[in-house]
């Protein structure tokens, strides 16, 4: 009897757990493996969405700087959406060398020979931002940057550059106003006189 | 009991445990990813700064340009500059900042300036200067580059290496990071007759019968045999003041008006644009410091005859007088070689210069003459010819008056003058006393004013020729390399 009991009560213990409560266990362990997932999903995606914008940020940051450096000491500058073309003095041999300037008899100085200039163009193909100078392979500034958009705003004096890319994080894509948050900015003040258009030194 | 509480207290253990290495993996390539474009952010905002202080040393550069031009002492190229800046010989400055941006970081700013012998403008002599600068800033944080090849090729950290070694392009060891970058720019002198009108305090035009204007007498498309012709007029009658006021009187103004965050009242008839951004200091004029010159005449009271020299600086070429003072039909007679070729003379006036009634100052074809005065100025009637109908072959200098003292030039009368003033320590006005009142030249004054019916016609020729007041930079470029 007692052996006989005992074997029973240990067979219920055993058995542990009745189908209502597999069940309910079960579907709490889903509910909550199902809710990290997607919590992780949701991280990762948003991970990624925040790296692509970092990147991006940094290529536009990169492109600005390009650009407003050679502003800095352009002479000319013809400005189009995604293709800008900047001349700036040149003041290197072929060498590489720096020369002395010459009197332009006009009141300003120029490197190498009179009217030269370096030519510098900037443009978007193929998913890549490229600095070409002259005729010298053009240099990727930035890739997979088929999102991006750089407009230059030709005020004379001062030309101003607007990069905008469209940030990940609406699977549907980015609207208008998101693309417009991610617009960076920079304003240049030209320091030489220009050649193409009327203007003073700063 | 015990057995079934280990094996459930296990499971969410080893969960726990899971879950926290997953949030702890995410945050640790979050931080990694923070932390790199951090650097990059630090590093670029670095180079940026770094650009203000090359810059900052061309300011410095012609801060001493400036001081050099002042009358002595003027304590121009004093150290730590070395020489004076001449061909061959480059000036050389050393500074360091703190730079309040970057955590204190010292940032320094290295300034070379030299003056090239082709920089030398060979049709009034004057010198263009090269000022070559290198603005230094230590980058704080680790010697890493960015995670972006083309971020250091933009930005050329010197991280272990400085490319330029004494500014030669040769790389040397660095003990700690850091960023350079060099501008070299060039700069030329700048007429003290850059415009039309400039003044240290108001200028007052009264009324709308006066008008500003410009030619160009070297060039034939802006003016005809070297002369102003109306037909042929130009808009760079600029007038400028270093203060707050100008009153334009509603004058006939063909140029542009600028002031020091001042207004313009009565500007109806300004053709230019109108700017609140001037600020120049102009230079004041020193006595001259002959050590030779004519000891005759000491005073020009009557008609009398002085002798211009072919050479130019020359002691025949130098007159010291006490005072000029002609009425009546007395005249002061500045002789040439009778062919009219090319001479030169300066008259350094300690007194006062009075030319009334019929009196006059006649200087003759092919003389450049140069006066200086100490004292009052007053011109009336026709009391200056000049022959050569050129205002740059007359220009009058007001040697800066001592402190509290009110001294002033008067140009009057129903008359024509073609001379160029720069008296930047007296109250210059120009009187049209009738309906004829021409002024070919420029002014400059502590205050100008002008009355009745006068018109100044700016000859834009002056601004590269007379002395020299300022120093503007007409090229500028980064050397990346």
């Amino acid at each position: 009897m007692v052996s006989a009991f005992r074997c029973r009560s240990l067979s219920k213990t055993q058995a542990g757990y009745t189908v209502t409560e597999l069940i309910v266990s079960t579907a709490i362990f889903s509910s909550i493996s199902l809710g990290l997932l997607m919590g992780f999903t949701s991280l990762e995606r948003n991970y990624v969405a925040t790296s692509d914008f970092s990147l991006n940020h940094a290529d536009e940051m990169r492109i600005s700087d390009y650009m407003a450096m050679d502003l800095r000491r352009a002479i000319a500058v013809q400005s189009a959406k995604n293709d800008t073309t900047i001349f700036i003095p040149a003041y290197y041999d072929q060498t590489g060398t720096p020369q002395t300037p010459a009197l332009d008899g006009q009141g300003g100085v120029f490197y190498g020979a009179s009217g030269s200039s370096v030519r510098i163009h900037y443009y978007l193909m193929a998913g890549t931002i490229y600095r070409q100078q002259d005729s010298a392979p053009a240099q990727p500034l930035a890739v997979n940057v088929q999102d991006f958009v750089f407009d230059v705003t030709d005020a004379g004096k001062v030309v101003t550059t607007r990069i905008t890319f469209n940030p990940t994080f609406n699977s549907g894509g980015a609207s208008a106003a998101a693309t417009t948050a991610t617009a960076f900015y920079n304003t240049t003040l030209l320091r030489n006189s220009r050649t193409d258009i009327q203007s003073s030194v700063y | 009991m015990l057995r079934q509480d280990s094996t459930k207290t296990g499971s969410v253990l080893v969960w726990t445990i899971l879950v926290i290495a997953m949030l702890s993996l995410i945050a640790v390539e979050t931080l990694r990813l923070v932390t790199v474009k951090y650097q990059n952010a630090l590093q670029t905002s670095t180079w940026q700064e770094a650009l203000l202080a090359a810059e900052s040393g061309i300011d410095l550069a012609i801060v001493e340009l400036r001081k050099s031009l002042y009358p002595q002492p003027n304590h121009a190229w004093e150290p730590p500059w070395g020489n004076p800046p001449g061909n061959e010989i480059t000036s050389h400055d050393l500074t360091t900042v703190p730079n309040a941006g970057l955590n204190g970081v010292p940032m320094t700013i290295e300034t070379s300036v030299d003056a090239p012998a082709q920089l030398i403008d060979p049709t009034n002599s004057w010198q263009y200067y090269r000022i070559r600068t290198v603005g230094t800033i230590p980058i704080t944080g680790p010697a890493r580059t960015s995670d972006n090849p083309q971020d250091t090729k933009l930005r050329r950290l010197s991280l272990r290496w400085e490319r330029f070694t004494n500014g030669i392009l040769t790389p040397h060891l660095l003990t700690a990071p850091q960023v350079s970058r060099r501008v070299e720019a060039v700069v030329r002198p700048v007429s003290a007759f850059d415009q039309a009108i400039m003044s240290v305090g108001v200028v007052d035009l009264t009324n709308q019968n006066i008008v500003v204007d410009s030619y160009d007498s070297t060039d034939p498309t802006k003016s005809t045999n070297g002369l102003y012709d109306p037909a042929k007029r130009q808009e760079n009658g600029d007038i400028a003041t270093d203060g707050q006021l100008i009153e334009a009187g509603n004058a006939q103004i063909y140029g542009d008006v600028a002031t020091n965050a001042g207004t313009v009242s009565g500007a109806a008839n300004i053709t230019g644009i109108e700017r609140t951004d001037f600020y120049q200091q102009p230079i004041p004029v020193g006595a001259p410091s002959w050590s030779t010159w004519n000891s005759s005449p000491s005073l020009v009271t009557g008609t009398t005859t002085i002798n211009a020299d072919a050479t130019k600086g020359s002691a025949a070429s130098r007159y010291t007088l006490s005072s000029i003072s002609l009425s009546g039909n007395k005249t002061l007679t500045v002789a040439g070689n009778p062919n009219g070729s090319q001479t030169y003379i300066e008259i350094y006036v300690t007194g006062d210069i009075s030319v009334s009634g019929t009196g006059q100052i006649v200087v003759q074809p092919g003389v450049t003459a140069t006066i200086y005065f100490a004292g009052n100025v007053d011109i009336s009637g026709n009391g200056v010819l000049n022959s050569n109908n050129q205002p740059s072959d007359l220009m009058l200098y007001g040697i800066q008056p001592p402190t509290d003292t009110s001294e002033h030039v008067s140009i009057g009368g129903n008359s024509q003058i073609t001379a160029s003033v720069y008296a930047p320590g007296h109250d210059v006005t120009v009187n049209g006393g009738g309906t004829n009142g021409h002024v070919y030249g420029s002014v400059v004054g502590k205050t100008v004013t002008m009355t009745g019916v006068s018109n100044l016609h700016y000859d834009e020729r002056l601004g590269a020729t007379g002395m020299v007041n300022n120093y503007k930079i007409v090229s500028w470029f980064e050397d990346n390399r």
